[in-house]
């Protein structure tokens, strides 16, 4: 099945007057979709109320036939999941632990469990310490564990809370490439605050900031969409703020003790400012300033500063 | 130190910013004022006081009783405030930020226990903020409340409560921080509560008192031991000092304490645990990486719709097998073993002696001791089972599995559900290992299995719903369980409060008596309606606790309440709706039992009942009215329909010297009493029927002229119907009935003793104060003795018919029996005067025969109870040696001691006829071979069988001092021939305990205390304080010359009365023989409270060449005279006391009674072996509460 997963005006207030979702409205076709946003977006609200773990205030979310805030129990057939924050059982193994999950998936044939259960395993390559307790992994293998235990029982709409988070190069690699592996009929949502996950991985995204959709689609055509109007100078720390003040600034970062400012304009604003090649961090950066140009217009730049 | 305060202040800032925190308080401040209001008269129900209503609900005694109670109540809060201290950064993930900050080890530890501390001294200064509260609650009575002073709240405190938290709280403290777990705090609690438990079981044995005094980690012992003997008075004005047992107790807990923080500190370390240790997983990534990510697609996974039903078993046994199989939970099933132990070595202990271990004593450990601590494991490991996702943080990978909600919801309920089994099993082979043990080789698995697993599971299980319910209402863990606790304390104190309806007592099946005669006897119909009714509810509460179950991360209450009303589904709704009607029925049903069948009164309506009877007919006390001296009976027991009919008359006569008008029935069954006929001989009319108070009148058309006869005939039914809110009629049962014969028949008259007695009842309806008793000189009570008021001595004849298999019996001797329509008929008949005191037994029984001259000795008893008919029969055989020689000739040609189930625990002398309770002596395990055993089976023979002298050949008047005639001397009797079976040694091991039942007695008193000659009924006083006396005076006087003495009075009154003897008429005989020196010493032991603190100061010999010793004491003596309150004054001391020298076995080297005038004396003597103590009135023949300081070690010079 291919369908698509569409997500319409999707609201969720807490009880402490947080907004975290306002009216998001998505969708998102099969294969990996990322999710992008920095800290305290509304990301991780978004994937538990897909998760079934907590109901929205108001909107849609359907998956084909599935009315997916609704038919929790739909959902959870067709759901794996990796919470962004998960602990395990530290005394039990990987093996025993996953295959308690399968069994709990409905994996009920013994035979068809075991290679499932060993072929994850190895695909997640734990292999080798299967039968060692959860409290001694790393990091690293906890997370690709996570992520095992999320592709259990064949899931549909995998969704993954910021996987990467915490993880070592190596590791992030090695979990790139395990999410690359998932298949292109399935839909699977990656939420990360970390660029580069999605411009590796990711064939369609989103940028949510503030509990809203800034922009959504394919990081290649926003990429361009900027291309040639990105320019950088370097700076005293000290001139930061004049700099800012004066120029459209979508980011800064240091290079070698001097700061690196990134302009968004059509002309470079002022001597010294060359062009530079636009990424897709400068597409984040832009969206999160309220200055890139898929933007809706109404999101002004004073608004994002105030 | 700047790092320890600022940790400490913040510890305390962000507790007290804490909801929590002052749930606790308002909770443990409500609970206070509750106390002190029910205990004050302010809830009109309320049944609570201090030991004694005459103690102050603000005296010294009750605060601290009230601080160090409700302090154990906060043992949980403890726990979590405490155990957190360090493990909150363990669970909350915050060790490094202080394990890395530039504090010292002190600093972050002491700083965390002293915030800690701090908040928890807040949270329990409600305690005392809320007893002082209640005293300015509306409706407070003004007696009960004495001057307000600071110093009585701020004590316990200091003594009990600050030493608490230091000691238990450090304990927790140290086990959170070294374990940085929770679970080992609560497992460390049950250990404690389990000491406690302990420790209040070896209570039982006197000797163990100290003991356990010193065991109890909470200290409530030890303070209850050191005022165990205060008298009214000095509860209510001394404050409770810091010493003795209490300082003991506080030491050493403090001295524990210390090494195991000591040890804490020492191990715990500045450094965040390494996940899993060094242990860290081996395949570190290397190139199998690309071959892993190069894996082919997985397999199909052949997914198929979960079977919940099928994984329902699987998870069940999963999360059961993580909650027993660990370590922490060994402990528990451990301590729960060592304590069955404990509490076995004294269960059911008499005078220090044991029992056999019969089964339902067993049981009764295991339901009644343990039950408590079953209850508090179930209320944990709900909130961990409860807890055990959210708690590892796989929540949200598990609340995202295709499972419907209910199935780890069920899961966890059924595994917490196996918690109990698996325990009950661990404790029924601890309880079948213990009667191994004891060489108790009498074992009955089957009914084990259906009391522990048919009946006290269902209790365990209806716990386990609720504490699932509160825990997944509640959502939060520590809440959850101080909610627990709340529910527990709750229950206990509705019956308190006068709220004693089974129906609103959540979980509260009424329990059951199992007896070996009886099996479970009339219960079960109440206890299985309940179970069901319970179990209806405990459905409406799993509901509950489904819908309120948070699944995913939902927490606010608005969020729940949509899930909650989503998940309220049609099919949950039919189910509701079911169990709804289900406990809505099965309610009414019990309702139909407890409140139609039979009337439903709560103490508070009893006496308000009392009060009635005396406001309605204590005008007509005063009126002539007849008395019976003829009694015919024909008893029908029906045992197996709990009915008993009792047709046949009273011949009366009116000895009143005036006319009777008018003749008052009295019935104590009231109500429940089916009246088929009543009618007198001669024509009368009913005058008044009050059935509640079970009161009927007759006017005679013609009035009984003085001396003149006439007869009342009656047809008399009383029958169990249904089954009662609170206890059961246990009269007539399938096996072991036992009614006495008042409980069925007319009382004549107006009886004063129906009457309200203590002040404070009185009061709440509105009546005057009054005396207990008459006075000595009362000539209306002159004319009654003090067992029945309505007769004197009567003829009695009596068929008693019972079920076909059954024997039964009545007082007299055994005519003819017969059988006659599947019924057995015993017809008895009296051949000499007996007093109007009666009762009927029946029951399949095995007889035990023997004789004594012309005397035939028969002993009734269940088969399996042969334990102890030799005893029986030997202590009879020495009494009727004994008292015939002593006192005058047995009346009787027969005496029949005959068993009955133990639904009460006494034995009771009826003519010629003693019911024998099953619950003492019979199954009593008197070992020859320990000298310490006391062999009570013989002794309460003995005192009954006196009572064939002191009851029923003399009876004492209706007036003060009666019962010192009847117990009092019957008690002396039974001792006398203890003495010669035992030794001196033996009777002195007996009196400590009756002197400390004494002391204990007197500080509960709930009116005045009195001297015994004086004695209103008050046992502690006629059986206890008579036994010391009696066997003071038979000290000074002799015991020939005492006996001759006795004798006179016996001669002088025997069958004799009205009008009836006092003991103004006792003594007289008893001075008439004392020497005049101890003339003084007489009024002191029977006409006034004398207390003496005597003790030996000094202790010393030296060896003679002649291989002799002279020994010198200094010895201190004191004699106190207390007043009714047990205000005590100096007396002038001029009294005849025992100064002697003991040898290590404690015998007599020396002993000599001295005149002692001055407080302070030196005597000095010459003994031929060398002596180990001396000192003044070894032996304790006086009263003194502090007997142990009567000797000395004598020290030996050169």
């Amino acid at each position: 099945m291919t369908a698509t997963l569409s997500i319409a005006g999707l609201s969720k207030t807490y009880p402490n007057g947080v907004r975290a979702l306002d009216g998001v409205t998505l969708a998102i076709p099969p294969g990996m979709f990322g999710l992008l946003g920095p800290n305290g977006a509304g990301k991780s609200t978004l994937m538990r109320t897909l998760a079934t773990l907590q109901d929205a205030d108001a909107g849609r979310a359907t998956l084909g036939e599935l009315d997916v805030l609704r038919d929790k129990d739909g959902v959870r057939r067709i759901l794996g999941y990796l919470p962004q924050d998960f602990g395990v059982y530290p005394k039990v193994s990987a093996l025993e632990m996953l295959d308690h999950l399968a069994r709990l998936k409905g994996l009920s044939d013994r035979g068809v469990r075991r290679d499932t259960v060993d072929a994850l395993l190895q695909q997640v390559n734990l292999w080798d310490v299967r039968r060692k307790a959860l409290g001694g992994y790393s990091g690293g293998m906890r997370q690709r564990f996570g992520i095992a235990q999320a592709l259990l029982g064949d899931p549909r709409l995998v969704i993954v809370d910021e996987p990467t988070a915490g993880l070592d190069p190596e590791e992030r690699v090695r979990f790139h490439n395990l999410l690359a592996d998932i298949g292109e009929s399935v839909i699977v949502i990656l939420s990360t605050h970390i660029v580069s996950d999605v411009s590796d991985l990711c064939a369609r995204m989103a940028i949510i900031h503030r509990g809203r959709v800034l922009i959504e689609g394919e990081p290649a055509l926003f990429t361009r969409s900027i291309e040639g109007r990105v320019w950088q100078k370097a700076i005293a720390r000290s001139d930061l703020e004049a700099a800012r003040a004066a120029y459209p600034v979508i980011s800064t970062r240091l290079l070698a003790g001097r700061t690196l400012v990134h302009v968004i304009g059509d002309e470079p604003p002022a001597t010294g400012f060359v062009p530079v090649e636009a990424t897709l961090e400068d597409v984040y950066f832009a969206a999160i300033a309220g200055r890139h140009p898929d933007l809706p217009a109404l999101a002004s730049p004073e608004r994002e500063a105030a | 130190m700047r790092a320890f305060a600022t940790i400490a202040a913040f510890e305390v800032r962000t507790r007290l910013k804490r909801l929590s925190t002052w749930v606790y308080f308002a909770i443990f401040f409500a609970l206070a004022i509750l106390w002190v209001a029910a205990a004050g008269g302010a809830i009109p129900g309320a049944i609570v006081s201090f030991g004694s209503g005459k103690v102050w609900i603000n005296s010294p005694f009750a605060i601290a009783q009230t601080v160090a109670f409700l302090g154990m109540a906060a043992l949980t809060v403890i726990g979590a405030i405490m155990g957190r201290g360090i493990q909150q950064d363990a669970e909350y993930r915050t060790e490094s930020f202080f394990h890395t900050a530039p504090i010292s080890k002190l600093a972050y530890l002491g700083g965390r226990f002293t915030g800690a501390a701090v908040v928890l001294l807040v949270i329990l200064s409600s305690i005392a903020l809320g007893g002082f509260a209640g005293l300015f609650i509306p409706g407070i009575d003004p007696d009960r409340v004495g001057p307000v002073r600071l110093l009585p709240y701020v004590i316990p405190y200091l003594t009990i409560l600050l030493p608490n938290l230091v000691v238990l709280g450090g304990l927790f403290f140290c086990l959170g921080a070294l374990t940085r777990k929770m679970l080992p705090v609560y497992v460390g609690s049950v250990v404690l509560l389990v000491g406690y438990l302990a420790a209040n079981g070896l209570m039982r044995d006197m000797e163990n008192k100290a003991l356990a005094a010193v065991l109890d980690p909470f200290g409530s012992i030890a303070m209850s031991r050191l005022t165990e003997y205060w008298s009214i008075a000095e509860r209510n004005e001394w404050l409770i000092p810091f010493e003795g047992l209490l300082a003991a107790n506080r030491l050493v807990w403090l001295a524990i304490a210390a090494t195991v923080v000591g040890i804490a500190f020492w191990r715990y370390r500045f450094a965040v645990p390494q996940q899993g240790g060094g242990r860290r997983a081996s395949g570190s990534p290397t190139a199998a990486d690309e071959r892993a990510t190069a894996v082919a697609r997985l397999p199909v996974t052949a997914q198929v719709p979960v079977k919940p039903w099928r994984l329902l078993p699987r998870m069940t046994w999963m999360y059961f097998r993580e909650t027993v199989k660990n370590v922490y939970f060994g402990v528990i099933a451990l301590a729960g073993v060592l304590f069955f132990i404990t509490a076995s070595t004294t269960a059911g202990s008499v005078f220090g002696t044991t029992t056999w271990p019969v089964t339902w004593q067993m049981l009764e450990l295991v339901s009644g001791s343990f039950g408590i601590f079953m209850v508090a494991i179930i209320a944990f490991y709900a909130g961990e089972l409860a807890w055990r996702e959210r708690d590892s943080r796989l929540d949200q990978i598990h609340d995202a599995l295709p499972l419907p909600t209910w199935l780890p919801f069920a899961a966890k309920l059924a595994a917490l559900m196996l918690v109990p089994v698996v325990l009950q099993a661990v404790l029924m082979l601890a309880a079948i290992g213990v009667q191994l043990g004891k060489g108790y080789t009498h074992l009955e698995p089957g009914l084990y299995v259906h009391a522990l697993f048919g009946i006290d599971l269902v209790d365990y299980w209806l716990v386990c719903v609720l504490a699932f319910t509160v825990h997944s209402v509640v959502n939060q863990k520590y809440l959850g369980h101080f909610a627990m606790i709340v529910y527990f304390i709750a229950v206990a104190a509705m019956d308190l409060v006068g709220l004693q309806h089974i129906l609103y007592k959540f979980g509260v099946t009424g329990g059951y008596v199992l007896s070996d005669m009886n099996g479970f006897g009339p219960y079960p119909p109440r206890f299985r309606s309940l179970e069901a009714y319970w179990g209806a509810a405990a459905a409406l509460l799993a509901i509950a606790a489904y819908l309120a179950w948070v699944r995913g991360t939902t927490t606010d209450l608005r969020g729940r309440l949509s899930v909650a009303c989503r998940r309220f589904t049609v099919p949950v709704r039919a189910l509701t709706a079911v169990a709804a009607v289900a406990m809505a029925t099965l309610g009414a049903w019990v309702y139909w039992n407890t409140n139609v069948l039979n009337p439903y009164v709560t103490t508070f309506e009893l006496e308000q009942r009392q009060a009635d009877y005396e406001k309605k007919y204590k005008a007509t006390g005063d009126d002539p009215q007849p008395r019976i001296t003829a009694v015919k009976l024909a008893v029908d027991l029906f045992p197996s329909e709990q009915r008993v009919r009792m047709r046949g008359s009273y011949g009366l006569e009116n000895r009143s010297g005036r006319p009777v008008e008018v003749v008052q029935l009295g019935f104590l069954s009231g109500p429940l009493l089916n009246v088929r006929e009543l009618a007198f001989a001669m024509p009368a009319t009913l005058l008044v029927d009050d059935q509640a108070i079970g009161v009927r009148s007759y006017r005679l058309a013609e009035p009984l002229a003085p001396g003149a006869k006439t007869e009342l005939r009656f047809d008399l039914e009383l029958a169990q119907r249904g089954f009662r809110n609170s206890g059961a009629y246990t009269d007539v049962v399938e096996n072991g009935s036992f009614v006495n014969g008042v409980t069925v028949l007319p009382i004549i008259g107006y009886q004063d003793r129906a009457e309200l007695v203590s002040d404070h009842d009185r009061k709440k309806f509105g009546l005057a104060p009054k005396e207990r008793m008459r006075a000595r000189d009362d000539p209306v009570g002159r004319m009654q003795n003090e067992i029945t008021t309505d007769a004197d001595f009567i003829t009695f004849e009596a068929v008693v018919g019972t079920e076909e298999g059954q024997l039964a019996i009545a007082p007299g001797y055994l005519e003819r029996d017969w059988s006659d329509g599947g019924r057995h008929y015993f017809a008895y008949r009296m051949d000499a005067p007996i007093l109007n005191f009666f009762a009927f037994q029946s029951a399949r029984y095995a007889v035990k025969r023997d004789r004594w001259n012309d005397v035939a000795i028969e002993v009734w008893y269940q088969p399996g109870h042969a334990f102890n008919l030799d005893r029986m029969i030997a202590a009879t055989k020495d009494g009727l040696d004994y008292f015939t020689a002593a006192f005058g000739p047995y009346q009787h040609r027969q005496f029949r001691i005959i068993e009955f189930p133990r639904y009460q625990a006494f034995a009771q002398a009826f003519p010629n006829t003693i019911p024998y309770s099953e619950g003492i002596g019979f199954i009593a395990r008197v070992r020859d071979d320990d000298p310490d055993d006391i062999d009570y089976p013989y002794y309460v023979t003995a005192h009954e069988l006196a009572h064939q002298w002191w009851a029923h050949q003399v009876v004492g008047a209706n007036v003060q001092g009666g019962t010192m005639l009847v117990e009092t001397l019957a008690q002396y009797s039974a001792l006398m021939v203890m003495k010669r079976k035992v030794g001196e040694a033996g009777l002195q091991r007996f009196l400590r305990y009756e002197l400390d039942r004494y002391l204990i007695g007197r500080s509960t008193e709930q009116k005045k205390e009195l001297p015994l000659a004086r004695v209103e009924n008050q046992p502690y006083i006629h059986y206890r304080k008579g036994s010391l006396v009696m066997v003071a005076l038979q000290d000074y006087l002799g015991e020939e010359t005492l006996n001759r003495a006795i004798r006179a009075f016996r001669d002088e009154w025997a069958f004799k009365g009205p009008p009836y003897p006092t003991t103004l008429d006792f003594l007289a005989h008893v001075r008439a023989v004392t020497p005049p020196r101890f003339l003084g010493a007489v009024d002191d032991l029977f006409e006034s409270i004398t207390l003496y603190d005597n003790r030996a100061t000094a202790a010393s010999a030296k060896e003679r060449p002649d291989g002799r010793f002279d020994v010198t004491v200094e010895v201190f003596a004191k004699k106190r005279k207390a007043d009714e309150l047990g205000r005590e004054a100096d007396a002038p001391l001029d009294d005849w006391i025992d100064v002697g020298v003991l040898d290590a076995d404690g015998k007599a080297l020396a002993i000599e009674k001295r005149r002692i005038v001055a407080e302070r004396s030196t005597y000095g003597f010459v003994v031929d072996r060398r002596p180990a103590r001396a000192g003044i009135d070894p032996f304790n023949k006086l009263i003194d509460r502090r007997p142990k300081d009567n000797t000395m070690p004598v020290t030996l010079g050169p």
